[in-house]
């Protein structure tokens, strides 16, 4: 694993870039653990103070540091994509694979509900869980309804390789073995279904997040805990852009933007380094 | 090669599109003869029955422009000036016992489609409304009106089943009230529940011209006869405003470059910031309420922190006050308002004629008022609050803020609870209550917790004060979350499903001492149980015998009486004692004009009319309002 | 002949469950909410006039009887069903008497007309530009414009439309930031109202296009630098034939079948990003129609558009599945 990461460090620069991005902004979420006033305290600080060497990005006109602001923001916003993440990861990896390796008629069923649910626009179905959850909705359950959602795209990734691992020698000689369809699944498969996972896993984290935005910004979720969508939610109740205060709205969407591509270019970087041909082509080059 | 016959393409198109800033703003209307005013993003836009369910409160120009009732207050007012008869010709006249009702109407009223205005009409409407519970005022003229009869075209006499000295302001508007139906169209109409009434026949001095289907706009022109209407008749001459475009203007962002582009001469409400945005960047034409900071509107509602009174946490009035005690408002002013909050100590809104009947009398009588903390007694009020959050906004805004406290009274407010936190202690170990570390434990040992209820967007400011609220409260060891309710607020607050909020329920007519408007629903005879939907708008619950004492009595004295004032002390001198919700502050709207088209906006020197477009008193406005002669295209014109 | 029976079949079994679930789903969901609306008209009524409680009470049975509420929640379930059917979700609540589906119906061209644009738009000129960028790979100009897309593709609608609006609408005011006409101008085939439409349409269009065109960039990029090492292509080239030929005919053309089953597949999730862009410009579709509801907290409403979103969605996905066979013969021949 750790050879596999040299290895990507060393000769993919799209790689080592987006590494280092999502360790920065990584890092600097987790400095939210240190930081000298509580998130979710307001008026401590004078407000719409202009970034400073004493407030390096400024403050808002809560009186909150945009810095420290920004650093749980992005953790708690981060947080969620992550639960969104691993709970839709583990659907498309139960369905993908199971519907690849049984095949036939269960193939049939799972893809086609698969398909269905691909089909369903997901914004107007958040939307309507909010609207029913109202102050009850609280941020695992959004990542719940968020992660039953996101799998479908997935899964179907997943099967196509478990399907092309069904018929391969090693899966012959583990049934004769006499191990059972989970064991096969878990201990012949899974390591070859695990790049396809690791993937889709950041392009999924990255619509989890967009999605937590989304939907902040609207000030449907807890706005009391602070988020990158909350941030911007509550700069607009303040009307930050017009009056000036900038710099409440701007770093908040810049360090969403850098999340973004780091991940983003970990995923493209991830996939080329999966796709052999395209490894190929790169020697090649 | 390819790529660049793209771009080519690309560029020609966008070349196509961009002269936007050339075209008219509204196609075929002159910019100089219409008033562009806030509207709301009306969904069914092809709907004008002003007394059917959802068109009661039809912001879009409907009931401001066209519609029209015997009689106005004008919420800004004081004394006479604030009372305008519209279709009535005199003031209500009832007879002895209260219970019958004559309105003399004025003549020479003509509906825009040309026939005349006469009692047989409102005898219609209220006949109408009685014979379909559905309507709007169905309700109350059926629990109050015997029979209706026009004894001459122009006299209506109101027969009530049981005595009502406040029978007409039912018919008297505030931001709204029964509006007269017109008689000769909804007669032949099969059901007036599902008329559509469009095109609307206007009875007032403007009518429709056209409207956006998707809801987005509707224009309103001035009546060719618009002499002949109760606001036109009044007039020395034909009003500038020749068109009035009602406009959903998007977000509070949206809104204020939109004034700043000169595409919205009236807004109805934004974020403090967005205000001083463009007292800032376009102070030279635009005009608000205050001429600099506050700037804001104060209307005649009253935002509190409402407690369940249901709820046992709250039953206690030591604990109440000790809620109250902990409130440092200079913060929740600055937080919720930036400063420019109108403080009210009193249950009443500081605006309008209440600041002469109620505030000002009423400050010797809060300064030498006293509580028993159990330790000791204190005298908790602070007069000098104005002039404390004058010093805190004077670094940025200087020389708007005065130094006479009359006038910052008139800015801030007259003064409120100085926050005391040893005396709340105090109070609250007289309720029983023990402080375990920080946290205060209820008599039953369990943590006290507050879960304060807001509505959210559609009240920024009032969210914004509930997470102040809430930060104060529990840094003296009373956790307080903040639940955004959104549009179930009302829903929640109705049934009781509430622990606190912040919200209102106390609205007065502004220009009038009278408090029944809200009072009346005070007695403890509409107390429901607990989950059951408590009516508008005792929604703490509050029972008190010596409050329902008052209400009593004030159904027997006259709306004019001197004694109103007289009772509405009592009532006032009550609620402070008893701390059944904590006012906090007026409903403080902030409404920029655009003065580059239109000037003689009301303001606070010259309040003739209500500033909100919601309201239906907005009509004196869009009357007296003067054209720019210095407006682009203005010279030309002549 | 087979296959295509075979394939029509399953795709319209595909549309009837997608519809039957999502419709299902909704109505239950709904169900649970804890909004009632004749509460919730109630207060949207009392909130500024006088009001007499004993009035309230009388009130309320009156709307409940309008809203007609009644029967236990299998029976509601089967209306629903009916009403569906017959495209009829009731009055709003807050539009109240207006019925949901003629709300809907207005809202619906506008949220067609600025989808289908960007669509195209989105469509054609990330794949045009995805698949010269995968076969030029040196160029700079299709690095730079491919860095720039790729870029913007994660970002979500909302804060692209938010930085369109400030620059266009604020900075440079130079396009109307709301509504989606010019008011008092009659819609008709007028070269103004054509115009106008245009004009209002270009930023919230523009932020879809922006956001959208991305993804398609990516997998067409991708696609083609796989064809690009395909034998066919190799022996094509060995043989001498142009490289503009081998670009359009060899290439473009196998590596778009299946950006076409993706056009299917993205429409959902480009409807979402329509709601939140229409709300931000005030547009008139059926996505602010959706986000009013939610805060007006008119139930009737927010499941009627719901419900017919996932229709619609359903009914585009299967229109493309049934063109698809037409492109690719493969789907044809089973």
């Amino acid at each position: 694993m750790f050879k596999i990461l040299r290895d990507l460090l060393r000769y993919n620069i799209e790689f080592t870039i987006g590494f280092v991005l999502t360790l920065a902004i990584f890092l600097f979420a987790l400095a939210h653990f240190w930081a000298p006033l509580p998130a979710e305290a307001i008026y401590l600080l004078p407000p719409d103070m202009p970034p400073s060497a004493q407030y390096w990005l400024g403050t808002t006109s809560r009186g909150q540091d945009v810095l420290w602001q920004m650093s749980a923001a992005i953790w708690n916003t981060m947080l969620f994509g992550l639960t969104v993440t691993i709970l839709s990861r583990l659907l498309a990896v139960a369905v993908g694979m199971l519907s690849g390796y049984l095949g036939g008629k269960w193939d049939q069923i799972l893809m086609t509900i698969n398909d269905t649910m691909i089909a369903l626009p997901n914004i107007p179905i958040l939307l309507l869980v909010y609207f029913v959850m109202r102050d009850s909705m609280s941020w695992p359950v959004l990542a719940a309804t968020a992660a039953l959602l996101g799998w479908n795209y997935d899964a179907r990734l997943i099967r196509s390789v478990t399907l092309s691992l069904r018929n391969r020698e090693f899966t012959r000689h583990a049934v004769f073995a006499g191990m059972s369809v989970p064991q096969i699944l878990m201990r012949q498969h899974l390591p070859y279904v695990m790049p396809v996972i690791f993937f889709t896993a950041m392009n999924n984290l990255i619509w989890a997040i967009g999605l937590e935005v989304t939907l902040s910004v609207l000030g449907f979720s807890d706005i009391n805990r602070p988020t990158i969508g909350g941030m911007i939610y509550w700069a607009n109740q303040h009307q930050a852009i017009i009056a000036g205060i900038w710099w409440w709205i701007a770093f908040p969407i810049i360090a969403i933007v850098l999340l973004f591509l780091g991940l983003f270019l970990l995923a493209i970087s991830v996939n080329e380094y999966i796709d052999p041909r395209s490894r190929l082509s790169r020697m090649g080059a | 090669m390819l790529i660049k016959k793209l771009a080519a393409a690309a560029l020609a198109i966008a070349a196509s599109v961009m002269p936007a800033a050339a075209q008219d703003f509204i196609a075929g209307i002159p910019r100089n003869e219409a008033l562009i005013i806030q509207g709301p993003a009306a969904q069914n836009a092809e709907w004008f029955n002003l007394w059917a369910p959802g068109g009661g409160a039809s912001n879009n120009g409907l009931q401001q422009l066209t519609a029209d009732t015997f009689w106005f207050v004008n919420p800004e007012g004081t004394g006479d000036a604030a009372w305008t008869n519209a279709l009535a010709a005199d003031r209500p006249q009832y007879n002895d016992d209260f219970t019958e009702m004559t309105v003399p109407l004025k003549q020479g009223i003509y509906w825009s489609d040309g026939v005349e205005f006469t009692a047989e009409d409102v005898v219609y409407t209220v006949e109408t409304q009685i014979a379909n519970p559905g309507m709007n005022w169905s309700a109350p003229f059926t629990i109050n009106v015997d029979s209706v009869e026009a004894t001459d075209p122009y006299t209506v006499v109101f027969n009530l089943k049981e005595p009502n000295s406040r029978f007409h302001t039912l018919f008297t508007v505030r931001w709204n009230a029964a509006w007269i139906m017109p008689k000769h169209v909804f007669e032949t109409v099969d059901d007036p529940l599902t008329y559509a009434n469009n095109p609307p026949v206007s009875l007032s001095a403007y009518e429709m011209h056209s409207y956006d289907s998707a809801g987005n706009w509707v224009i309103w022109k001035l009546r060719e006869d618009w002499e002949r209407t109760s606001i036109g008749m009044d007039l020395e001459s034909e009003p500038d405003v020749k068109y009035v475009v009602y406009r959903n203007a998007g977000n509070p962002d949206a809104r204020v470059i939109e004034q700043m582009n000169h595409n919205l001469d009236v807004i109805n409400d934004i974020a403090p910031e967005g205000m001083f945005t463009i007292a800032r960047d376009a102070g030279e034409n635009s005009a608000y309420w205050f001429p600099g900071y506050p700037f804001a509107h104060p209307d005649p509602t009253l935002p509190s922190v409402l407690f369940n009174h249901q709820n046992s946490k709250f039953q206690d009035k030591d604990v109440r006050w000790a809620l109250a005690l902990m409130i440092d408002i200079r913060a929740v002013a600055m937080g919720s308002y930036r400063g420019a909050a109108n403080l009210a100590a009193l249950s009443v809104p500081p605006t309008g004629t209440a600041v002469v009947d109620y505030y000002e009398p009423m400050q010797e009588w809060l300064t030498s008022f006293e509580i028993d903390t159990g330790a000791r007694t204190i005298a908790p009020y602070d007069p000098t609050v104005a002039q404390q959050i004058a010093a805190l906004v004077k670094p940025q805004w200087g020389d708007d803020i005065p130094d006479d406290p009359a006038q910052l009274a008139a800015m801030f407010g007259h003064g409120w609870w100085k926050q005391d936190i040893e005396a709340a202690n105090e109070l609250l170990e007289k309720a029983g209550l023990t402080k375990n570390g920080n946290q205060w434990l209820l008599p039953d040992g369990t943590p006290f917790t507050i879960r304060l209820m807001v509505e959210g967007d559609a009240i920024p400011t009032l969210a914004r004060a509930g997470t102040i609220l809430a930060q104060q409260w529990s840094m003296q060891g009373i956790q307080t979350t903040v639940d955004v309710a959104g549009p179930t607020n009302g829903q929640r607050l109705g049934a009781g499903d509430f622990e606190a909020a912040v919200y209102w329920t106390v609205e007065t007519w502004g220009g009038h001492p009278d408090l029944s408007f809200f009072l009346e629903s005070y007695h403890s005879d509409f107390i429901v149980e607990p989950g059951a939907v408590q009516p508008p708008r005792n929604l703490q619950r509050w029972q008190d015998e010596r409050l329902d004492a008052i209400i009593e009595e004030n159904r027997t004295v006259s709306f004019d009486s001197p004694e109103v004032v007289q009772l509405g002390m009592d009532y006032l001198k009550l609620a402070v004692e008893e701390m059944p919700f904590i006012p906090l502050m007026a409903y403080n709207k902030f409404a920029p004009f655009d003065t580059t088209y239109w000037t003689g906006y009301p303001s606070a020197e010259n309040p003739y009319s209500a500033s909100g477009p919601f309201w239906s008193n907005t009509r004196y406005m869009v009357v007296n309002l003067e054209a720019n002669p210095n407006a682009p295209g203005a010279q030309a014109a002549q | 002949m087979d296959g295509f029976p075979k394939y029509l079949l399953r795709r319209l079994l595909q549309f009837f469950l997608v519809i039957f679930l999502g419709v299902s789903g909704t109505f239950f969901i709904t169900k649970l909410s804890p909004v009632d609306p004749v509460e919730q008209s109630l207060s949207l009524m009392t909130n500024f006039g006088a009001t007499d409680p004993r009035a309230v009470e009388l009130m309320r049975q009156a709307l409940a009887e309008l809203y007609g509420l009644q029967g236990s929640i299998f029976e509601q379930y089967l209306a629903f069903w009916g009403r569906v059917l017959r495209g009829d979700f009731g009055p709003s609540l807050s539009s109240f008497p207006t019925p949901v589906m003629s709300l809907i119906m207005s809202a619906l061209p506008w949220t067609v007309g600025l989808l289908t644009l960007a669509l195209i738009i989105t469509w054609t000129l990330g794949n045009l530009l995805g698949a010269l960028a995968g076969y030029y790979r040196t160029n700079t100009l299709l690095k730079l414009s491919g860095a720039v897309v790729m870029a913007l593709h994660p970002v979500p609608a909302y804060i692209v439309g938010l930085v369109l609006l400030l620059v266009f609408g604020f900075i440079f005011p130079v396009l109307p930031i709301s509504g989606g006409a010019q008011m008092n101008l009659q819609p008709g085939l007028s070269l103004d109202y054509i115009r106008s439409l245009i004009q209002h349409g270009t930023l919230p269009a523009l932020t879809l296009v922006l956001v959208g065109i991305g993804s398609w960039f990516i997998s067409m990029r991708s696609l083609v630098s796989n064809i690009v090492t395909d034998d066919h292509v190799v022996y094509a080239e060995l043989g001498g034939v142009s490289s503009g030929k081998i670009f359009s005919q060899y290439v473009a053309r196998n590596a778009l079948l299946p950006q076409l089953t993706g056009l299917a597949l993205s429409l959902g999730s480009v409807f979402g990003g329509a709601v939140i862009t229409e709300f931000l410009y005030n547009y008139p579709g059926v996505g602010r129609l959706l986000i009013q509801g939610i805060y007006r907290g008119d139930y009737s409403l927010v499941l009627g558009v719901t419900t017919m979103s996932i229709v619609a969605v359903a009914v585009a996905v299967f229109i493309i599945d049934l063109i698809y066979p037409l492109i690719d013969p493969r789907v044809r021949l089973g």
